[in-house]
């Protein structure tokens, strides 16, 4: 077996952030993780000189090798280490070709400029950030068989996926003086020899592949010295202040994408606060429901601002005074008003919508597949043709028609502009009846959908675990909770005023200059959600956290590694038994997950796959500590030096506060049952 | 036909034969079927001349009338090139299978 690391940057370059190479830093790297062979993959460049001092000064096998922006996204490619001027000179077109960070060069580009890649080793960007894409991998598929990935997890996801290519986790570390730790990420290859050849085959399969020297893929590597966890469940139990919260957070540092529930961090601190931000949290989260609810009043409302019936008002008003008024000068009348024309109505012009709809339903029957023998049962496809060339010719005539009339409409209204430019004697003001009636109608129907609207009820429930999310329209009690739901700095007296009357509220809204008109909707009614417990009263302050961590665990499957400090410190032991625990189960199958706990319901009864247990341990008045870790049915845990300890005890004084409390719980249980 | 004339002083208008009216008593149904005479067949008016007019409403109606009549006959079928874009891939489709369905049968 192999320990690898083929992706290692010793050199800045434009893609990257400025750094100072340390080649001690390398070489402390390769010996502490004991690591077999690495290549050198900085970005679009290859430096020979820096190459063979690395080469010179590591004890292990050194490739030559670049990673380069291929096709937005990045690709290792790996070289045997001889004839290193001409990969130099093949690298340097590179990176004249790469000019900015966000540059790419194409496929067509890499074969010109490398020709025969059956020479190198193809690693691309798989499940990890610049990834290259599926179609470019297609294209490359006869050079490519191993991919890069950024987690133990999507490792792990890779291998169980047949469709996935072998995957191979790097450290894609900068080496720099500062550095004080190094990342565990490598890959151990079943294979004797590091020559990239040997190295080609082992990657194109993945039982060869692993994340530990000797535990297949059930673990990965933690920490440089070799330390493993579980690709499962892992307890960390340990006394205070033996470094168990230090453990976690090592690991939250060292590894990517990681989701880390610390300790206390649910718990409520102030109760009206913490109430306010989880509800504001809540809504935000479920704001597609409103948005769903108020889909169809917000299409109302849009319509419904398009109408000016102050306008149409004052227009019915000047129509019938200028009517009065021609009647009252009907003896003045002169040649230009006796006219026809000089009253003459325009023709109202017609966009025939239902026949257009009409038309558009009898293309859907005709074209339909899916309900096809049902259509054909009851119509033929004959009638619908002959239906639709009938619609259709009958839409041009009323096209066609209206055509006309404007045409018309152009000549009566520069006839009649001459005409009244010619006398004192008044006309009758144009008006559009059918326009300003159907306006009416609309806003009637509006005030009646508002109120419907308006009525308060449950519109959505969601069952999540034991919860339920109870979702209901609530009327707006005041001015102020109108302004809390804006955000804005303005005030809503005025418009709530009128909040009974929609037409004359909906005036008031459009006063208020820092509204969006396109959220005016969103003011007739409130949408409130509340979460109830089990037996449908709303949650406490406790339920809420517990309802909190149950989302932070469910949500922790976006990451690749949950870690949870002492969920027992905020919560009881009945929830953590019967709700939590079945849910890191479920989750821990699919990534690792960390917890630490002093809690026997936590820790015990949960099963993990793997234990850890930390100890502080004074040794020439320096504290040292140390991790003890094995299997739960191990007799004894072990540390990577080989030091062990009884694993029973551990569980006992951990869990249990030792042996004797343990017994002396057991017989004070037996004597409260009898 | 003759459509629109000038006779003594004043302007006239006729839809079907022998029925001229003066121009100022033409309303927005009787241009409608002026517009499609027009259309139909061969429309002819008498060239306005301002002088020949005396009376003002009847010379501004007229020449707006002539002017549009004229600027129509350029173009007389644009109403009915306009209408026959609509819907024209759907009904040639249609269509098609209905000629080609009769030409086999």
């Amino acid at each position: 077996m192999k320990k690898i690391d083929l992706h290692i940057h010793t050199k800045a370059s434009i893609t990257d952030a400025d750094f100072s190479f340390s080649l001690d830093k390398l070489k402390e790297y390769v010996e502490t993780l004991k690591i077999d062979c690495i290549a050198v993959t900085n970005h679009n460049l290859f430096d020979l000189e820096q190459f063979q001092e690395i080469f010179r000064e590591l004890s292990c096998k050194v490739l030559p090798g670049v990673e380069i922006n291929l096709e937005k996204g990045h690709l290792l490619l790996i070289s045997e280490n001889t004839e290193l001027e001409e990969f130099e000179s093949k690298c340097k077109k590179v990176e004249i070709l790469i000019e900015n960070k966000d540059d790419y060069i194409s496929v067509a580009q890499l074969t010109e400029i490398f020709g025969d890649l059956s020479r190198y080793l193809l690693i691309p960007h798989y499940d990890k950030a610049k990834v290259i894409r599926q179609e470019t991998i297609d294209e490359l598929s006869s050079y490519i068989s191993a991919g890069e990935v950024g987690s133990p997890r999507k490792f792990t996801y890779c291998i169980k996926n047949p469709q996935s290519l072998v995957p191979v986790l790097f450290s894609d570390l900068r080496f720099k003086e500062e550095m004080t730790e190094f990342s565990p990420r490598q890959t151990f290859i079943d294979i004797d020899d590091t020559s990239v050849r040997a190295i080609k085959i082992c990657l194109a399969d993945k039982d060869k592949v692993f994340l530990t020297e000797s535990e297949g893929h059930r673990f990965f590597q933690v920490f440089e010295n070799g330390q493993k966890l579980s690709n499962g469940l892992n307890v960390i139990l340990g006394k205070r202040s033996s470094g168990k919260s230090f453990t976690l957070k090592r690991i939250y540092r060292d590894f990517d994408n990681v989701k880390f529930i610390e300790q206390f961090e649910l718990l409520e601190k102030n109760e009206e606060k913490d109430k306010k931000r989880f509800n504001d949290l809540l809504s935000t989260k479920q704001n597609s429901v409103s948005e769903e609810y108020l889909k169809e009043f917000k299409e109302v409302v849009d319509d419904i601002l398009k109408i000016d019936h102050v306008e149409n008002e004052k227009a019915v008003e000047n129509y019938l005074d200028s009517l009065l008024k021609v009647a009252s000068e009907e003896e003045k009348k002169d040649v230009y008003s006796k006219c026809a024309l000089f009253n003459e109505s325009k023709f109202i012009e017609s966009e025939n919508e239902g026949l257009k709809r009409l038309i558009d339903s009898t293309q859907m029957l005709i074209d339909n597949i899916e309900y096809r023998d049902i259509i054909d049962k009851h119509v033929s496809k004959e009638s619908l043709r002959e239906l639709i060339i009938d619609l259709i010719l009958k839409y041009r005539e009323l096209q066609e028609l209206n055509q006309k009339q404007l045409w018309v409409n152009s000549i009566i209204s520069n006839i009649k502009i001459e005409l009244k430019s010619n006398t004192a004697y008044s006309s009758i003001d144009e008006i559009d009846f059918y326009q300003i009636q159907f306006d009416k109608i609309k806003l009637l129907k509006f005030s009646d959908i508002v109120s419907s609207v308006k009525k308060e009820r449950i519109i959505k429930q969601n069952e999540v675990r034991r919860f339920k999310i109870v979702a209901s329209t609530k009327l707006f009690k005041g001015a102020q909770e109108l302004l809390d739901k804006s955000g804005k700095k303005t005030r809503f007296k005025d418009a709530f005023d009128k909040y009974e009357n929609p037409i004359e509220y909906l005036d008031e809204l459009k006063q208020i200059e820092v509204l969006p008109e396109t959220d005016y909707y969103k003011y007739f009614i409130e949408i409130e959600y509340m979460i109830l417990n089990e037996h449908g009263v709303e949650v406490s302050g406790g339920e809420r956290s517990e309802f909190n961590l149950l989302e932070k665990i469910q949500n922790a499957h976006h990451f690749d590694m949950l870690l949870i400090d002492e969920p027992e410190s905020s919560f009881d032991n009945l929830f953590l038994k019967n709700d939590v625990n079945e849910q890191i189960k479920e989750i821990a199958k699919s990534m690792p997950v960390i917890i630490v706990t002093h809690n026997n319901t936590v820790g015990a009864s949960i099963q993990p796959n793997y234990i850890l247990y930390t100890k502080r341990e004074i040794i020439d008045k320096k504290a040292v500590y140390k991790i003890f870790s094995g299997n739960p049915s191990d007799p004894e845990l072990m540390t990577i030096d080989g030091e062990k300890i009884e694993n029973y005890e551990i569980m006992l004084n951990c869990l249990e506060a030792g042996d004797s409390a343990y017994n002396e719980r057991g017989k004070s249980y037996a004597t409260l049952k009898d | 036909m003759q459509h629109l004339k000038i006779n003594d002083n004043k302007g006239f208008y006729q839809i079907e034969p022998n029925q001229w009216k003066e121009i100022d008593k033409i309303d927005k149904e009787d241009l409608m079927l002026l517009l499609d005479k027009a259309i139909e067949s061969e429309f002819e008016m008498d060239k306005f001349e301002a002088d020949k007019i005396s009376n003002k409403a009847h010379s501004i109606i007229y020449r707006n009338l002539y002017e549009k009549f004229s600027e129509l006959s350029e173009n007389k079928n644009r109403f009915k090139d306009e209408s026959e874009l609509l819907y024209k891939n759907a009904f040639d489709k249609y269509s098609q299978i209905e000629s080609n369905e009769t030409d086999e049968g």
